[in-house]
């Protein structure tokens, strides 16, 4: 059952992956994109690995893909407006790109050789949370500063600079 | 480990005082505040050990650096006063500024891949941000964009890079790492990989040739405080990173790792002092001749992974120096002028000699002259990797400092030529410049008073 579940998602993660790059409308990529997101949190849900799925579901085919939508809304990309690219760098990109395709399928070709972690609960959000809570507490704490430099840094990219700059 | 929290305090301090209304009192209260950090550091300075779970370990290395940093942050302070004077937003740019040390500090005391990706970015986002805060100019712009995106970039290397060596070793904690991957037969394969990737990531941060590319147009656009923070605390914070994590983690893969540790260097010091020599923008300048000293301090880690630490301290001592003392005077010349080009600089020791002979002696300490720090830098370094057998590499090192004297002279030569208009500098930045000359010889003079690592 569980392997059978295996193969559906993954035919559905990588023939939408397959979709995303070759569909001429953005828009219709960026849906694509949100299905190849779905298959990914399924294959985390077999791995038992549920908070990782559950953030997925709301952190990528949420708030992402609105990024990306909004992005494509703004700058109204569609199909005739796709730049016409070089037939020698997609030559080059398809070489390049390939080449670390074959550089990461052959070393993880030792992938049976991963070093085991205790038993299958570690995914489980009871387990997370006594790690980030125990051993991870001091990053965990520094990520607050991480995100008040991200929200300070777009308060100042974002306002207007007249009502400040006479005092 | 004390410090760490001050400088977070006072950033956070600095937010609050938009809230409270007590901006006048933000470039006092920073300033005091890094002092209080180094008197905090000093009283730690005996106390070696591993803070919160093994997440940071101050130990001789971690507190040097972080020592390093906040010296070097308080003359930055001093320098750029008038960066946070009258302009808008200058409470938020204090705190971003107090954000880039405080993760600067951690990328030298980590003891964890988590905290070493924290700092990096922590570092990295308020430095994106800080290099457009100059908004009215379409290059300061331009600099944070392309800073962002190749930024970014590199943090994607570094984790799929931290993801993989955990695949193999199981653990994030870098002496962990260290052990399985000592104690381990047959590691996987994906290691090295990853290991590599690690590389390429930090090399981003480092902005090591062929990953520099982002490096010039940075330098240049954004505002001159902020080129002179990336120039010297960020670069000081990377590379310690940098030395950090393949001294402890992969030290048992240095021979493996030595070729490409070459080839970056080897790279970075031929490209970097050619394309400098072209150069007609002062900042511009110095940017390639801050990639190009990357090129000396990887000289000195490839030759002894080990036991290399205390002369990349000195060098980056010696380079950081330096460059504060450069970049004071072309701040004050671009207020000046409106820019940095290096034919604005003509008559200026006619004009006003204190800003002549401080340039001077940056240039002549930065290409290498003795009797100032540089010297002794580039002689420490040259003579650790001859004593380990790389005489061709040190050959190499030899010939293209050899090219950066050229460059470097070019400012001093054009100082020199003509009558100049003189430039009014204030009473503080005079002080600054006459304690900067002063320490630049004291080191080159007495180096082993600080060959403490």
């Amino acid at each position: 059952m569980t392997l059978y579940a295996f193969y559906f998602l993954s035919f559905v993660a990588i023939f939408s992956a397959l979709l995303v790059v070759f569909s001429k409308n953005p828009v219709y990529s960026v849906l694509y994109l949100i299905i190849t997101f779905f298959a990914i949190a399924g294959h985390y849900i077999l791995l038992n690995a549920q908070f990782l799925a559950v953030v997925h579901v709301i952190v990528y085919a949420g708030a992402i893909m609105v990024l990306f939508l909004y992005v494509i809304m703004l700058l109204n990309l569609n199909e005739e407006s796709e730049p016409h690219k070089n037939t020698m760098v997609k030559i080059a990109a398809v070489f390049s790109s390939g080449l670390l395709l074959l550089v990461l399928i052959g070393s993880l070709r030792g992938a049976s050789q991963l070093v085991h972690k205790t038993g299958g609960e570690i995914g489980l959000v009871q387990n997370l949370g006594q790690v980030l809570f125990g051993e991870f507490l001091f990053p965990f704490e520094v990520a607050s500063i991480l995100l008040l430099a991200a929200m300070v840094g777009v308060v100042m990219v974002g306002k207007d600079e007249e009502k400040n700059a006479n005092d | 480990m004390n410090a760490l929290f001050v400088i977070c305090g006072i950033g956070v301090f600095s937010l609050l005082a938009e809230v409270f209304n007590w901006k006048k009192w933000v470039t006092l209260i920073s300033f005091i505040g890094i002092c209080v950090a180094i008197g905090v550091l000093l009283l730690d300075w005996r106390s070696v050990s591993y803070y919160y779970h093994g997440m940071l370990f101050f130990d001789r290395f971690a507190m040097a650096f972080t020592g390093l940093i906040l010296v070097i942050s308080v003359f930055w302070y001093w320098m750029s006063v008038d960066f946070f004077k009258g302009v808008a937003h200058r409470t938020d740019k204090s705190a971003l500024v107090f954000f880039v040390i405080a993760g600067a500090i951690m990328m030298v005391s980590f003891n964890n891949m988590a905290v070493l990706f924290l700092g990096i970015e922590i570092l990295s986002i308020s430095l994106y941000v800080l290099a457009g805060s100059d908004k009215e100019n379409l290059f300061s712009t331009e600099a944070s964009f392309k800073y962002f995106l190749m930024g970014s970039f590199a943090t994607g290397f570094l984790l799929f890079g931290i993801t993989l060596v955990y695949g193999a070793t199981g653990s994030f904690n870098i002496v962990s790492i260290a052990d399985v991957i000592s104690s381990s037969k047959d590691l996987p394969r994906f290691v090295y990989i990853g290991v590599l990737l690690i590389m390429v990531g930090l090399a981003f941060k480092i902005s090591a040739v062929p990953f520099h590319l982002w490096a010039p147009d940075v330098y240049q656009g954004a505002p001159t405080p902020i080129t002179a923070l990336m120039s010297t605390v960020v670069k000081i914070g990377a590379f310690a990173a940098f030395v950090k994590i393949f001294s402890v983690s992969f030290i048992r893969f240095s021979f493996s790792l030595l070729l490409f540790e070459q080839g970056l260097m080897v790279l970075t010091l031929v490209i970097a002092n050619v394309t400098a020599v072209f150069q007609s923008n002062l900042k511009r300048m110095l940017a390639y001749s801050s990639v190009a000293q990357v090129g000396y301090l990887l000289l000195a880690f490839s030759s002894d992974n080990a036991h290399s630490s205390g002369t990349i301290f000195y060098y980056l001592t010696a380079y950081a120096l330096a460059s504060i003392l450069a970049f004071t005077v072309v701040q004050i010349i671009e207020n000046a002028k409106g820019s940095a080009n290096i034919s604005h600089f003509q008559g200026l020791l006619k004009g006003s000699p204190l800003m002549a002979i401080a340039m001077t002696i940056a240039m002549l300490s930065l290409a290498g002259i003795p009797p100032l720090a540089g010297f002794f830098g580039k002689y420490l370094v040259f003579t650790l990797s001859v004593s380990k057998g790389f005489v061709g590499l040190t050959a190499v090192a030899v010939i293209t400092s050899l090219i950066g004297v050229y460059y470097y002279f070019k400012p001093i030569v054009v100082m020199c030529q003509s009558e100049g208009q003189p430039i009014s500098i204030s009473n503080s930045q005079k002080a600054l410049l006459i304690i900067l000359i002063f320490l630049n010889l004291l080191i080159g003079i007495f180096p082993d008073l600080i060959r403490i690592v």
